[in-house]
């Protein structure tokens, strides 16, 4: 099947990042730098991981792509587009996102059903046309037993009232709903309690398996990045550091992706102790 | 019983004033006091349009949801595309509306003396449904022309309050709605909030200044003082409606928010028939809100302790 989709894609990559630059609070003591000069290309119905530290840019990359800030340097290319100067919200008719905190995905005050109403019309117009359209309940409810969380009965509840995981999971049904050219997934199940957790990332499998989606899903956790998606991108200070393909992933244990994580960390102390040496030397 | 009616019908339309409230309060969560200018903006553009110009009531009177709307947009504007807090921004606006009120109107009041407005058209609807310009209501001898207008401005408002709804039911409606809720979430499905926050306080002051033209016509003139302090009555409305109906969802809050208006109104023509000095009627409005708003929060703190005592 993986050896298949590879065949099938085409020469050119679903998604380019060229030479991305992006500095917050440039010229301050609070500068910093995410993205330096970050050169990325992902193939179509590709399942990419990644994984970094703290302060290592995942989530940048992750929110530049979505366009929640403007890049200073650099293109960012998506389905054949030059989407760079776009705003957010016209992103969105591409991408799909699921963010790390489950009250951030969905509009607590209002129903399940309100939601995905607004999500069955993502990135189109939205005109005078009744929200809740006979279609949607019924394409949702059927949906919604799928998750066997019980919620089909309680389609006009409140989503503030559910779980978290709960939350997540409808998230998740949510920005898959019009099926996107690119997932994005921020931490999603960071914030979950472990069962949660892993009843999110069983879905989250299923769907982008079954729709054949192209996913960037960032991750704290080693063992997800091991069971999950089909390449590997390790990000430090702003930049690609590793990146494993399908083949060299396989062969990946978490023992490797924790020595490569100790490997930096030593090198980073080695960074301090050096300049602290020079400092000491010379000023 | 005339008291009474009077007090129904301006109830009834400062609901369509409350309703403006409810969309910039609720649905955005801004205390918006652009409200404050909108309301005489549309009191002045109608009262203007019919007066020196004698136009045809119904136009003046839409002329006076236009005004309001153009308010609202120009607070929207200063909100999203230059950043200004939205306080701030309905201060600036109502500020300078004042000015622009009083060049509309030309002074600081407008009687209406014989113009023909919604108050005459209900007049010669009333002698005729009635047949008499009195008309005996349970035993109580009412005007037919009071009588015309509270119906009139029941089904009106009714109908506009539907339409409100239908509309907060559309795509649309939907969108902007989850806009105030949770902006980031909107955006993320394409959403254009933005838009949403300029075209929903075009929606509400629209109402607002549609309530400032029939509130004039109501009471036979405009005056240019006639919409200080009107958000703190709109908040009363919304906050009455809520407590009434616990307002879960978008049609009752609707409901609710109008039957509080009309309660409100009634509350207050009680409280001046007893004697209330009419001068206090602003300071009795604003703590009545600050108590309906710090008063919930008292109260689950005082019962969070006396829960915590029995753990």
């Amino acid at each position: 099947m993986k050896t298949e989709a590879s065949l099938l894609t085409v020469n050119r990559p679903l998604v380019t990042l060229s030479n991305v630059y992006k500095t917050f609070h440039a010229g301050t003591v609070n500068e910093v730098r995410p993205m330096q000069g970050i050169n990325l290309a992902i193939e179509e119905g590709s399942f990419v991981i990644v994984l970094g530290g703290n302060g290592s840019g995942k989530s940048t990359l992750l929110n530049a792509l979505a366009g929640s800030f403007a890049i200073d340097e650099g293109r960012i290319e998506l389905d054949g587009q030059d989407v760079s100067q776009w705003p957010e919200h016209r992103r969105a008719s591409l991408i799909g996102r699921v963010f790390q905190n489950p009250f951030s995905g969905t509009a607590p005050s209002m129903s399940i059903l309100d939601n995905f109403s607004l999500a069955a019309k993502r990135g189109r117009f939205r005109g005078l046309s009744w929200a809740h359209s006979r279609h949607l309940q019924d394409e949702l409810r059927d949906r919604v037993r799928d998750l066997r969380m019980g919620l089909e009965d309680r389609l006009d509840c409140a989503i503030g009232s559910l779980s978290g995981g709960q939350r997540q999971a409808l998230t998740l049904l949510m920005a898959t709903w019009i099926k996107p050219r690119l997932l994005l997934l921020d931490e999603h199940t960071a914030a979950l309690d472990p069962k949660s957790a892993d009843q999110v990332i069983a879905l989250t499998d299923e769907i982008i398996a079954r729709e054949g989606l192209t996913t960037l899903m960032v991750t704290h956790s080693m063992q997800q990045a091991i069971n999950l998606g089909d390449r590997i991108v390790m990000m430090h200070k702003g930049n690609v550091l590793h990146d494993y393909s399908a083949t060299q992933k396989k062969r990946l244990r978490v023992d490797d992706l924790l020595s490569r994580f100790e490997n930096i960390r030593r090198r980073e102390l080695l960074d301090e102790s050096v300049a602290e040496l020079l400092r000491a030397r010379y000023i | 019983m005339t008291l009474l009616i009077g007090a129904l019908t301006l109830g009834i339309i400062l609901a369509l004033l409350a309703l403006g409230v409810y969309i910039s309060y609720r649905i955005f969560d801004i205390a918006d006091i652009t409200v404050d200018g909108s309301l005489t903006f549309g009191a002045a553009v109608a009262s203007v349009l019919l007066v020196k110009h004698g136009v045809n009531p119904v136009w003046a009177t839409t002329a006076g949801f236009i005004a309001g709307a153009v308010a609202g947009s120009v607070s929207g504007i200063l909100q999203t595309r230059f950043h200004i807090n939205s306080l701030l921004a309905g201060i600036l606006v109502m500020t300078a509306l004042y000015s622009v009120n009083l060049h509309v109107m030309g002074r600081s009041n407008i009687p209406f003396l014989g113009a023909a407005t919604l108050s005459t058209y209900c007049e010669q609807a009333g002698s005729v449904i009635f047949s008499g310009s009195e008309t005996n209501l349970w035993g109580w001898i009412v005007s037919s022309a009071d009588l015309t207008m509270l119906l009139f401005m029941f089904i009106f408002v009714g109908l506009i309050a539907l339409a409100l709804w239908a509309f907060l039911r559309t795509d649309l409606g939907t969108a902007m709605r989850a806009s105030g809720d949770n902006p980031q979430m909107v955006k993320a499905l394409g959403g254009n909030i933005e838009h949403y926050r300029i075209f929903g306080l075009a929606l509400s002051n629209g109402l607002v200044g549609l309530a400032g033209a029939l509130w004039a016509q109501y009471q036979n003139f405009a005056d240019v003082q006639m919409g200080i302090g009107m958000v703190v009555w709109g908040l009363a409305s919304v906050i009455i409606g809520e407590a009434l109906t616990g307002a879960t969802g978008v049609g009752i809050a609707i409901i609710g928010t109008i039957i509080g208006s009309i309660l409100f109104r009634q509350l207050v023509a009680i409280a001046l028939s007893f004697g209330l000095n009419p001068n206090d009627l602003k300071l009795v409005t604003a703590v009545f809100v600050l108590a309906a708003l710090v008063l919930p929060n008292m109260m689950s703190k005082f019962t969070f302790r006396k829960q915590k005592r029995f753990l």
